[in-house]
């Protein structure tokens, strides 16, 4: 059997929209085709974990994983029934993120890194799913398990290895219902749209800056004599820059356009980040459902809880001190590596001198007009990439050799 | 709007887009045109694009081009005043080299991309440079991917008789140990057909003819040859350099001249730049490394022949020239000179007795002061006594071929034969 990476190349592309025909036939006549699109589901599912024997064994880390975490949610669904212990919420919290945690931990290779066998491609973006329904579960907005519909929200298959991350109650609308007819008109017609969009992101523009500038960019870096600083660490920012976000961009496009012709409104992940004009706005633009998903989930809680227990007078200081964390914990979330983790500590105090700046603009009434806000875009613009800098790992490479 | 005519709009440009696509690559006609100044870069350029692909053979070697293929390796880039591509402009010979090779190109990669030229070897001249050191145990077709293309491998499936020779059989079990070709289901199983003699049933041709087409046309709207300066950067000026009309003993003074002066920094007459660069970090670690190189029992002897077969089917009148090592070199480096007279010995008995009686044996020269441009590559007066060769060859019409082609020399019993040992005068 062949193994068909999602959106590798462009014949995943062309059997997985002539295996979706019925199933958009269906929705287009108003009947949502439940077992097609199980089965589609599965067999694109099954052919992302099969062929050689790493991918085989990703597959049964898969099924480990989603057992391990069906047991946990469907037990506090359960138990959240009839109970709610802060103590029990915290102990599922951390038993869901355990296999993460260990999957992390293990790729730093410092400890067990034979635990590294537990991960497979996706693993995070099926944690942040699960964890999410177990928070909503304690909230009580989630109060009924029910297995199959568990199954197919964390692993709906266009969104599997990446992302966007959707949530429960919202997936679980859509696929209750059939949208009607000119939803569905409206839904095919941005598949199309996001499908040529991504192609152009991902095959064509994230080749150039990935493939061709960026590799080029880096040998220069490396070949310059100097060990420290290189000119073309500057032209390796933009290039990597560029790569990752035409690439990422390009392919959650298509995963929402596939979500689309599924019949599910898959939400955005990225809307023209390169226009924000300040750090706060980026991250409402960029890798936008993880970013609220950190906000919901870990942002706002954090805030709440520290206001709650009064552990900062000032609300300044309990939102500054949330943005740190928040953001760390995200870098923690990419790997244990000291630039994932600069990465996360550098935003963390980025929004924080970002909120500082919008609370003094306001007090003194600094101007406001197209230039600033044309210097604020480019500002902001370069202060990301310089974090993409630290993010893509260079630096490691370059200073370090390793 | 009616709902259909929304499905219409939604979906009417991808099909219109889809059958532009469809139309660009089916229509029968060319859709590109290579300019004279075009194929005069493309000649020098090394692209790889050319070696991969079709439109910029065919087109140099059209009918009323004066372009001859001149295949070869690593030595055809080295450039001084007395290349071959020098030589043939400055003097306005009626032929000018069209250069097809560069490092890591050894035959098996030749045998590829001449199946996509057989028009410009059919009833015509050729020149094959040809470095022993390619003939290594298992070959050195370790560039393989770089220079293969899918195009190359369907143009071979299409040059096919009805029934696969011995060459095909040999060649669909060496295609299958490469990688690109390996990981492609399809091209794997054909060559396994091949392989065990068998012919391509008449579906599997016709998807191997479509898929033929396609490519064709990617190689023509694809192909980079115009990347480079070379000609104005290497030909030309180097051709600056040489008197006006052709004279033998004033080149030799002027090959000798410039020789000097670009060795002067060591004793093996190596140019400088190669030394300070590729020689002098490793020199110690050099010494004496080479004494168990051995050139007499490679894989390399049968591509070799599938080559020949190549030439002997489309009836190329060829010349071919073996290039000697730095001889002060391998002297330092212990490569055995009696080993590697025997490899070319083995390849000239491999050629003669099959009627390939055009060869330059430059193998014994490595001595000669300023042959060598470094350590295995010809240049300066290497280049001028490879011309006394390639002048009266590619000034003279083409000679009918007499070749008697023997397929013994694709068994393992030739590539493992040892000159020094065994007779060769078996394979006849």
């Amino acid at each position: 059997m062949p193994n068909l990476q999602p959106y590798a190349d462009p014949m995943y592309f062309v059997y997985l929209l002539i295996a979706l025909v019925p199933l958009a036939v269906g929705l287009y006549f108003g009947k949502r085709i439940n077992w097609y699109e199980v089965l589609v589901s599965l067999v694109f599912i099954f052919l992302m974990f099969d062929g050689d024997a790493s991918h085989i064994h990703q597959g049964y880390a898969l099924i480990v994983y989603i057992i391990w975490e069906a047991l946990l949610v469907g037990w506090y669904t359960k138990y959240r029934q009839s109970k709610n212990s802060t103590p029990v919420f915290y102990i599922v919290t951390i038993l869901s993120i355990l296999p993460i945690v260990a999957v992390r931990i293990a790729g730093t290779g410092l400890f067990k890194p034979e635990l590294s066998l537990i991960g497979f491609l996706g693993i995070s973006y099926l944690t942040f799913r699960t964890v999410g329904m177990i928070i909503e579960t304690r909230d009580g907005s989630i109060k009924e398990f029910k297995p199959m519909y568990y199954l197919r929200f964390v692993l709906f298959m266009p969104t599997l290895s990446s992302g966007p991350i959707d949530r429960y109650r919202r997936f679980i609308k859509d696929i209750e219902g059939v949208p009607d007819r000119a939803t569905y008109l409206e839904y095919l017609s941005k598949a199309v749209k996001y499908l040529f969009l991504g192609f152009l992101y991902k095959f064509v523009l994230a080749h150039y800056f990935g493939d061709v500038w960026l590799p080029y960019c880096k040998s220069m870096a490396l070949a310059d004599p100097n060990h420290f600083w290189s000119w073309w660490l500057i032209p390796v920012m933009y290039t990597y820059g560029f790569d990752l976000f035409f690439d990422f961009a390009g392919y959650s496009l298509f995963a929402v356009a596939i979500g689309y012709i599924m019949g599910i409104d898959v939400p955005m992940n990225f809307n023209q980040p390169f226009r924000s004009k300040n750090l706060k706005d980026f991250w409402n633009r960029w890798h936008m459902t993880l970013s609220f998903w950190f906000r919901d989930y870990v942002f706002m809680r954090l805030v709440f809880t520290m206001m709650k227990n009064k552990w900062f007078k000032s609300r300044i200081t309990t939102s500054n001190v949330a943005y740190v964390l928040n953001m760390l914990l995200m870098g923690f979330w990419h790997g244990l590596t000291w630039y994932y983790i600069t990465y996360g500590l550098f935003h963390g105090f980025g929004l924080v001198i970002n909120d500082a700046w919008l609370r003094y603009k306001k007090k003194h009434n600094v101007p406001h007009n197209k230039f600033t806000e044309g210097f604020a875009i480019f500002l902001t613009f370069n202060v990301v990439m310089v974090s993409f800098l630290i993010f893509c790992g260079f630096l490691d490479t370059f200073w370090f050799h390793r | 709007m009616t709902d259909k005519k929304k499905l219409w709009q939604i979906f009417g440009p991808v099909i219109l887009a889809f059958g532009l696509i469809g139309l660009l690559f089916l229509l029968p006609f060319p859709l590109n045109h290579m300019s004279q100044q075009g194929l005069r870069e493309a000649s020098v350029s090394f692209s790889d694009d050319i070696i991969k692909g079709q439109g910029v053979k065919r087109a140099a070697f059209a009918k009323g081009e004066k372009f001859v293929p001149f295949f070869g390796s690593s030595e055809l880039t080295r450039f001084d005043n007395m290349h071959p591509s020098v030589l043939a402009a400055k003097y306005h010979r009626d032929y000018q080299p069209f250069l097809m090779g560069k490092p890591g190109t050894e035959a098996m990669i030749h045998y590829m991309s001449m199946q996509e030229m057989q028009p410009a070897l059919d009833h015509k001249k050729a020149v094959f440079i040809i470095s022993p050191q390619w003939f290594t145990k298992d070959g050195v077709n370790a560039a393989f991917s770089t220079f293969y293309s899918p195009l190359q491998l369907t143009e071979w499936f299409l040059n096919m008789g009805k029934e696969p020779t011995a060459t095909d059989k040999f060649m669909a079990q060496a295609l299958l140990n490469q990688q690109p070709i390996k990981n492609n289901d399809f091209y794997a199983r054909l060559l396994n057909e091949v392989k065990d003699g068998h012919s391509l049933s008449a579906a599997d041709l016709s998807a191997i003819k479509f898929q033929n087409r396609i490519l064709s046309r990617e190689d023509e709207l694809f192909t980079n040859y115009l990347g480079t300066n070379n000609w104005n950067k290497d030909v030309v000026k180097q051709g600056k350099k040489l008197p006006a009309t052709y004279n033998e003993s004033e080149l030799d003074r002027l090959a000798v001249k410039a020789a000097q002066k670009e060795t002067s920094n060591n004793n093996f007459q190596i140019k400088n730049s190669f030394y300070t660069q590729r020689v002098q970090p490793s020199l110690k670690r050099l010494k004496g490394a080479q004494t168990n190189f051995d050139y007499r029992q490679s894989i390399e002897y049968s591509y070799f022949q599938a080559v020949l077969q190549v030439f002997a089917k489309e009836h190329t009148d060829v010349l071919f020239i073996i290039t000697p090592v730095n001889e002060r070199w391998s002297n330092y480096t212990g490569l055995n000179q009696d080993m590697y007279q025997q490899s070319v010995a083995k390849m000239k008995h491999q050629l003669t007795s099959q009627g390939f009686n055009n060869i330059a044996d430059l193998s014994k020269q490595g001595g000669d002061p300023y042959f060598m441009q470094d350590t295995i590559h010809i240049g300066w007066r290497g280049w001028l006594a490879a011309d006394q060769a390639i002048k009266p060859f590619l000034s003279s019409p083409y000679q009918e071929t007499h070749y008697q082609m023997n397929d013994d020399y694709l068994s393992q019993s030739w590539q493992n034969l040892d000159p020094s040992q065994q007779s060769m005068m078996s394979y006849n």
